[in-house]
């Protein structure tokens, strides 16, 4: 049996707390917007919030998470309108999709972070999520749309 | 999950190696820390100021195995030249090009710990762990990466470059969470040259014979 | 156009199950609901009446178009029906978007491939579009009593202006549906288009953005079990035995099996595309639960030895050997060395070019080498499926349904009508997912559990059990006369297991003496379609060459081009030459043009170009590389295309873009290795993929605009990268580049 607040919602789940969050979040709550890429924090599909950091679920177990605030892309803004979120369909980033939700939690971190990013700093802050369609130069330009919009 | 196959042809499973594996790495690694807890009664009490007593010869050899493991991909991939950790046996530039950031902890996203656990994420080719894993910080890059003994052996007496340590705080470093974390580096991942016993043995004697950087050649 | 009031059982099953989930669940979001069967909850919340396979409305005018396509990121979600509403004059910014099931009756051919989804359903999805609209119109003149002449549309409803009189299309939908469907509806006139060729933002992209469930992995079902396979640890290896009693003690864990796919003989169709035939499977509750016990599995795997296939591919039943040697990489390079040398298939032949060799002043012979590739969809394969003796429903990420229907009904024994294929969006395809393979094992693994099982792969298992782009060499021998002209030209290519030489293809018809050789080393690993297949390759090589051609003769590379073009135009050498030499000039032009190429250089680049036919479609690039600490950085690109009529003009922008950084991603970084069969890059930390500080900062992409029909870009844009990174790197090394990808790690990493 495990306790985790995930969006803002507390779950009491019965499950090995050595499960990576990964799967308590797609398996055990129905939350599926993180996805499974890689299984060992390579790809960065599975990034969710932890107390505000970007961490990998894949490989972050549950018993990590306990007591500490899990935000998924499916908890990210009230109405799905955080500004990166807003950014992202203003520039149609997406092609498959599939990278996209950990695209936007390891960006949401850096702009959290920095306000105002430099190519650079983009660089230092996504270069850990992969997107094999090559959406790259969107992402980098919806980043910096949404970074004016939140100045 | 593969089974390599084996020369006499016959192919047994990927999960009984790994089992192997796992055994053998747990036993190393209680071996270590068996052997460790030994090593520091024998050093006791190290709460005195230690003596020093000065021995260039059996120094520099010393320093020679010191050196041997800090050069080991296991202590080297978190002392780069650059701002960017090594990573693997071979101390490649670390994928994903993760920064160090003023701390040492990394950066936005990029933070080490979104990554490397507490503990080591078991499997091949996952993040190793540890509570406090991170780089150097910024201001205090302790660069082993490039440097000859000669250049190691000053700069880590050096306490505007070794993190304002003195003899007590050096020798108590060898029992750094960190530092042990080298000898317990997860599954695929060679160990340094020697045991930790045998390195902490080396790096007291070293400090305690005279801290003699050896010679460059 | 077939008619719509055809009705039969699979159909009626298909309406029922759409109805049961609501009729307005667009894609799947509304699957996991009709999947459960016969509930009381599924009260439809709209009817909607069906005017044709690609048409519904609603009385209260809620258009759904049906998407026949599956969905792996080019967009054809919202460019294919945009067609259809293009026609149908429709308000584009309320229609609602469905994906539609598997049913090639109603859909045609919903084959996501070959860059076909434009070329494929531009008249059909037009016409239907046009015929649905035509059908709404007759049933409002039937109803107001006047000639359908006199009726106008504009945005869903229907005017006829001399009564005043106006009505939705959702007040006439249902009569519609009961009109016999016209033919020869007129079609609109190119310049006529509001919807077509005008931006239009992905219909999936809010969803896509919030983590809603659309892809295969996300499908959820009532009882539904995980299921994960042990396929053999090397290409050239079998199941010998096992020992699960360790793993079925794991908690969750409901069953351990051994699994074969196909019986003796069995006849492989076009896409079955050979597999391991016997893998072993563990299903449990959860993913975790799954993926723990199979470290518990205690497996002997052995050498498989040559296996005997039964191809009843295009023309006719072939029986071939597979060889069982575990192939290493660098035993696969020796052989193809050795092959090279042997007399290969001649492909094509064009005047004398072994007299012209024999006498040319100077010849320049070059080989190029290319790795194996690994498609690594960020989506591992998975599939639903829930098989019954009666019935299956298949739900998940598929290129080709239509491929696997027929694999499906062999090997279940079930006829068509029994047999339901959804397709989910899918995390990523490049070809891979043309292979059903794993929706095969999928069906018989939920046969065989009795249950809904969803199979996945790990990432290790998609690496290691891949459906390659196979292992290519090219040797190009060009015979230059004493004034330094292009007197014959050579190409003789071999791969593992087949040669990537597309013989009719540029500069053939270019060149008086031609000649074009093939040859193949037979294998076990398994390969099949990767993004662009065989050009990918080739437009890498022959570009290279053509570069290094140039030079020696002392000319600009793009003129050089331009000046054979211009032959092949003018006087083209033999026959079934495939290329539009005009088109393919016309990129090059034009992306001369956006690169400024004939302008002053920016020191700061090394300049390399491209261009490249292939999937019906035009494409050139100009890359400008950087050395940053030795390694090279493509910052900024320049694309030329041409693919006809671009329909959804930032979303094609958008596939160009990705295909460049694709291209560069591939050429720099990819490659697959073998030891002894095993796949040696298992999961990310050994194969490299392009990353974000590794992409360029700009790719400016330009279209040719004309009134062509529309042909493929999802692929066309892909292959000339690879060319024009060679020639870059070039320019910045001043060392020529044959051996893919052209640059590897300093140091190969070993472990992590």
């Amino acid at each position: 049996m495990i306790t985790l607040n995930i969006n803002k919602k507390n779950y009491k789940l019965d499950a090995d707390p050595e499960t990576p969050l990964l799967w308590i979040l797609r398996d055990h709550v129905g939350l599926v917007g993180t996805k499974f890429g890689c299984g060992v924090a390579q790809c960065g599909a599975c990034v969710v919030h932890l107390d505000g950091e970007a961490v990998r679920s894949c490989v972050t177990k549950a018993s990590r998470a306990q007591g500490k605030k899990v935000v998924t892309i499916e908890g990210l803004s009230e109405k799905n309108n955080h500004p990166l979120q807003k950014a992202w369909l203003e520039l149609d980033v997406s092609q498959c999709g599939y990278c996209q939700a950990g695209q936007i939690m390891s960006a949401a971190v850096l702009l959290k972070e920095n306000k105002n990013p430099t190519d650079e700093d983009i660089n230092d802050a996504m270069s850990g999520n992969i997107c094999r369609c090559g959406t790259y130069l969107r992402i980098r330009d919806a980043i910096k749309l949404a970074a004016k919009e939140n100045i | 999950m593969i089974a390599r196959p084996k020369k006499n042809n016959r192919y047994n499973g990927a999960l009984r190696s790994v089992l192997v594996i796992t055994i053998l790495a747990s036993f190393v690694f209680f071996m270590a820390f068996g052997a460790d807890a030994l090593t520091v009664v024998v050093h006791k009490p190290i709460d005195s100021k230690p003596v020093v007593v000065k021995d260039s010869v059996a120094s520099v050899a010393a320093f020679k195995q010191v050196y041997s493991v800090l050069m080991s991909p296991r202590c080297m991939n978190c002392h780069p030249s650059g701002d960017i950790p090594l990573q693997g046996d071979d101390s490649h530039i670390h994928s994903m090009l993760p920064k160090r950031g003023v701390d040492g902890k990394g950066v936005f996203a990029m933070k080490c710990s979104n990554c490397h656990q507490p503990t080591n994420t078991p499997g091949l080719h996952t993040p190793p762990g540890n509570p406090e894993w991170h780089l150097p910080p910024a201001n205090m890059k302790m660069v082993f990466q490039g440097r000859t003994q000669n250049q190691l052996a000053k700069q880590l007496m050096d306490p505007k470059q070794n993190g304002n340590k003195d003899m007590k705080k050096l020798i108590a470093h060898a029992d750094d969470g960190l530092v042990l974390a080298g000898w317990n580096p997860g599954e695929g991942r060679t160990l340094p040259p020697i045991s930790h016993a045998e390195f902490k043995k080396a790096w007291i004697t070293w400090l305690t014979t005279g801290a003699y950087a050896p010679e460059e050649k | 156009m077939e008619n719509n009031e055809t009705q039969n059982s699979r159909r009626t099953f298909l309406k029922t199950s759409l109805l049961a989930g609501g009729g307005l669940m667009i894609h799947f979001s509304g699957l996991a609901k009709f999947a459960l069967p016969h509930t009381d909850e599924g009260v439809p919340a709209v009817i909607l009446s069906e005017i044709n396979g690609y048409v519904k409305i609603s009385a209260d005018n809620i258009i759904t178009l049906v998407c026949p396509n599956p969905e792996f990121g080019q967009n054809v979600m919202t460019s294919l029906p945009m067609m259809v509403a293009e026609e149908l004059e429709v308000d584009w910014t309320k229609v609602v978007v469905e994906m539609g099931p598997h049913d090639s009756v109603k859909l045609g051919p919903q084959f996501t491939g070959g860059s076909n989804s434009m070329r494929m359903y531009w008249k059909p999805l037009r016409e239907a579009g046009a015929t649905a609209r035509n059908m709404l119109m007759l049933a409002a003149a039937g109803s107001w009593n006047v000639p359908v002449e006199e009726l106008t549309t504009k945005l869903g409803v229907i005017h006829h202006e001399k009564s005043g009189k106006k009505a939705t299309y959702g007040d006439f939908a249902a009569k519609a549906s009961g009109i016999p469907v016209p033919k020869g509806v007129k079609l609109k006139n190119v310049k006529d288009f509001t919807v077509v060729r005008n931006s239009q933002k992905n219909v999936e992209g809010a969803k896509l953005v919030s983590g809603k469930p659309l892809f295969g992995l996300d499908y959820q079902h009532e009882g539904m079990l995980i299921a994960m396979i042990q396929h053999p640890p090397a290409f050239g290896m079998k199941l010998k035995s096992f020992d699960a009693s360790a793993a079925l003690k794991m908690p969750g864990i409901k069953d351990v099996f051994r699994q074969e796919l196909y019986g003796d003989g069995f006849e492989q169709g076009g896409f079955d595309v050979r597999t391991f035939n016997e893998i072993l499977v563990v299903v449990g509750k959860t993913t975790w639960e799954v993926m723990n016990a199979r470290k518990k599995l205690i497996v002997e795997w052995v050498p498989a030895g040559d296996v005997k296939d039964t191809m009843a591919g295009r023309g006719g039943k072939t029986e071939v050997v597979v060889p069982g040697e575990l192939e290493t990489t660098a035993v696969q390079h020796r052989k193809m060395l050795e092959y090279a040398k042997k007399p290969a298939q001649q492909l094509r032949k064009d005047g004398d070019p072994e007299t012209a060799f024999k006498n040319a002043a100077e010849i320049i012979e070059r080989t190029y080498n290319a790795p194996f590739l690994a498609h690594n969809c960020m989506e591992p394969m998975n599939f639903f499926a829930h098989v019954t003796d009666e019935k299956a429903l298949l739900v998940g990420p598929l290129q080709a349904p239509g491929w696997t229907e027929p694999t499906l009904m062999k090997v279940l024994n079930l006829p068509a009508d029994k047999i339901e294929i959804q397709m989910t969006r899918m995390g990523g395809g490049f070809g891979r997912r043309a292979y059903g393979h794993y929706l095969i094992e999928a069906a018989l693994i939920s046969r065989r559990a009795k249950a809904p099982v969803k199979l996945m792969y790990s990432r290790e298992d998609d690496s290691t059990y891949g459906i390659y782009r196979p292992m290519y060499t090219a040797t190009y021998r060009a015979a230059l006369d004493s004034n330094k002209k292009l007197i014959a030209f050579h190409v003789k290519g071999g791969g593992i297991p087949e040669h990537a030489i597309h013989a009719n293809r540029f500069p053939a018809g270019a060149v008086d003496n031609y000649l074009a050789e093939g040859w193949a080393i037979p294998s076990n690993i398994t390969v099949g379609a990767f993004r662009a297949p065989r050009s990918n390759f080739n437009a890498a090589a022959e570009q290279s060459f053509l570069d290094e051609l140039a030079e020696a003769m002392g000319k600009d590379p793009i003129d050089f081009r331009l000046e054979l073009l211009q032959r092949a135009k003018e006087n083209p050498v033999g026959k079934n030459n495939d290329y539009d030499a005009d088109r393919y000039a016309g990129v090059l032009k034009l992306v001369r043009e956006k690169s400024g190429w004939s302008g002053v250089k920016d020191p700061k680049y090394s300049r390399g170009v491209a261009a490249y036919f292939c999937h019906n479609s035009y494409a050139a690039h100009v890359v400008d590389l950087t050395l940053k600490d030795g390694e090279p950085y493509v910052e900024r690109v320049f694309s030329a295309i041409d693919c006809g009529i671009v329909i959804n003009p930032d979303a094609a922008t958008n596939m160009v873009q990705g295909a460049v950084v694709d291209g560069i991603g591939n050429s720099l970084y990819g490659g697959l290795t073998h030891k002894n069969g095993v796949v040696e890059e298992n999961n990310f930390h050994k194969y490299r993929i392009i990353r974000m500080h590794e992409a360029p900062k700009k790719v400016d992409v330009s279209f040719v605009r004309n009134d062509i029909d529309p042909t493929g870009l999802g692929e066309p844009p892909f292959p000339p990268v690879f060319g024009a990174v060679a020639n870059a790197l070039y320019k910045a090394t001043g060392k020529r580049h044959y051996q893919q990808p052209f640059a590897l790690p300093k140091t190969e990493p070993t472990s992590v």
